[in-house]
């Protein structure tokens, strides 16, 4: 309560941190330099942009016909559909029954959805760390190279599965190696 | 005032009757009369280091500031030993306070690295480790540990946090909810906007402009759920984007966060489920 019975312009003498009457102070024993993130940072935070004033909402995005709800709800069934798969080729690869009679159907399925589940959870990680509106161009580059590689994966798989064994025959004979 | 005071307070004549202003006691310090004589002879020194940041000199850089506390004499909470440093040491500490009792959410703070109410936080006893005190991290800092909530506010008004509704009510009077629907609010009307959980929230760090945070998805949720409500329609549209949902990744630092004790990682999850039925 002391701060209460100095006069006011003793405060705003304080008010400054380099002021001879704070040094005095018994409490304060040091002031130290502070470093809160590397020098070179990859991304530093831009200042601070408020669109519009004080009392308007930030605005409100349209729904997206493909992103959102519809994004999500696939990438969910995708992932019950992934695991469901993986769970059941454990025993596949494993089991001697199945060895030189895999199904070609489980390796189609597995294939589409290993590229579908690589590409979503690349979007993903771009969208999160590369933003178009912070880094349009990057952004845009980032999201074409991600296609060039989904396709190239793609079409990667489908010669490995009708030109060579196949990917579950492959995934058999390493661990039987 | 005067009026008010019992004529037992005559009687207590420990202390005097009308005191000067200045020399009363602020409810961050311990009375000197309730110390233990014991405790006064050893005091119990802890150190806070404090972020300062001046508006006044930006060419400076923010530093961390070490005061020393006798906890003997401070209040059992943070915001106590806050209150104390302005007081008694340092005037030109800044920070929000307003009901000292988790009600307000004016207190909120990054104290030893967790993301709390001033009020609501205990000094830990242990005065051989040190307290560190920042602000919300990743906010803009207005002042020493004041961050600029703009943003947040702003998208708080984004998703209307008001009653909607077309149709009068069947009386006239009030809208009535039966008591299953009134649950359903439970865990969610108790938030009251301390942003602990957003800027914990490395989503939010990282696309705060556009991903919403786990605290306005609570309180979207909040009306979502609300059997009263008449527009759920048009706030799940508002939500079915990339950003404004579907950034949370299930991080769950907000659950971990929250000084009300609440589950925004649980409400975020329930639209999710909402926006796909």
């Amino acid at each position: 309560m002391a701060s209460f019975a100095r006069p006011s312009l003793l405060r705003q003498a304080l008010a400054t941190s380099r002021s001879p009457l704070l040094r005095q102070n018994v409490g304060v024993s040091q002031v130290v330099a502070f470093h809160a993130s590397a020098r070179k940072q990859i991304l530093p935070p831009e200042p601070q942009s408020i669109q519009g004033t004080m009392n308007d909402p930030v605005p409100v995005p349209a729904p997206h016909p493909v992103e959102g709800s519809y994004h999500w709800t696939f990438e969910s069934a995708k992932k019950c559909v992934f695991r469901a798969v993986c769970v059941g080729l454990i025993p596949l690869s494993i089991a001697p029954f199945a060895a030189g009679s895999l199904n070609p159907v489980m390796d189609a399925i597995l294939c589409s959805l290993l590229v579908a589940h690589s590409h979503i959870g690349f979007q993903a990680a771009i969208i999160d760390y590369f933003r178009p509106q912070r880094v349009p161009k990057f952004n845009a580059l980032c999201n074409w190279l991600l296609r060039a590689f989904t396709l190239t994966t793609a079409v990667g798989l489908y010669e490995f599965e009708t030109n060579d064994v196949g990917i579950t025959e492959a995934l058999r004979r390493i661990w039987n190696a | 005032m005067a009026s008010l005071r019992t004529t037992s307070r005559l009687f207590a004549a420990s202390r005097p009757l009308f005191r000067p202003a200045s020399f009363a006691r602020s409810y961050a310090t311990v009375e000197a009369k309730s110390i233990d004589p014991a405790a006064s002879e050893n005091p119990s020194m802890k150190t806070f280091k404090v972020y300062r940041w001046n508006p006044d000199t930006p060419s400076e850089k923010p530093t961390m500031q070490s005061y020393q506390l006798d906890l003997n004499k401070t209040g059992p909470m943070m915001l106590d030993a806050l209150i104390r440093i302005k007081n008694e040491i340092d005037p030109t500490l800044t920070f929000r306070r307003s009901c000292r009792e988790g009600i307000c959410g004016s207190c909120a703070m990054n104290i030893d690295g967790v993301n709390t109410l001033a009020c609501l936080c205990r000094i830990p006893t242990d005065t051989a480790q040190e307290s560190r005190i920042y602000p919300l991290p990743h906010t803009y800092v207005v002042k020493d540990l004041i961050p600029d909530l703009t943003l947040f506010y702003k998208q708080y008004k984004s998703i209307k946090p008001y009653l909607q509704r077309d149709t009068p009510t069947a009386d006239g009077l009030e809208n009535r909810q039966s008591p299953e629907d009134r649950k359903k609010l439970d865990g969610l009307y108790e938030c009251i906007l301390c942003a602990c959980c957003s800027t914990s929230c490395p989503s939010y760090w990282w696309n705060s402009e556009e991903y919403l945070g786990p605290a306005i998805l609570l309180q979207s949720y909040r009306w979502l759920v609300d059997s009263r409500d008449e527009k759920t329609a048009e706030r799940k549209a508002a939500l079915d984007n990339s950003m404004s949902v579907y950034r949370c990744h299930t991080i769950l630092n907000c659950t971990r966060t929250c000084p009300k004790g609440l589950n925004p990682g649980r409400a975020i999850a329930e639209t999710k489920k909402m926006l796909a039925a």
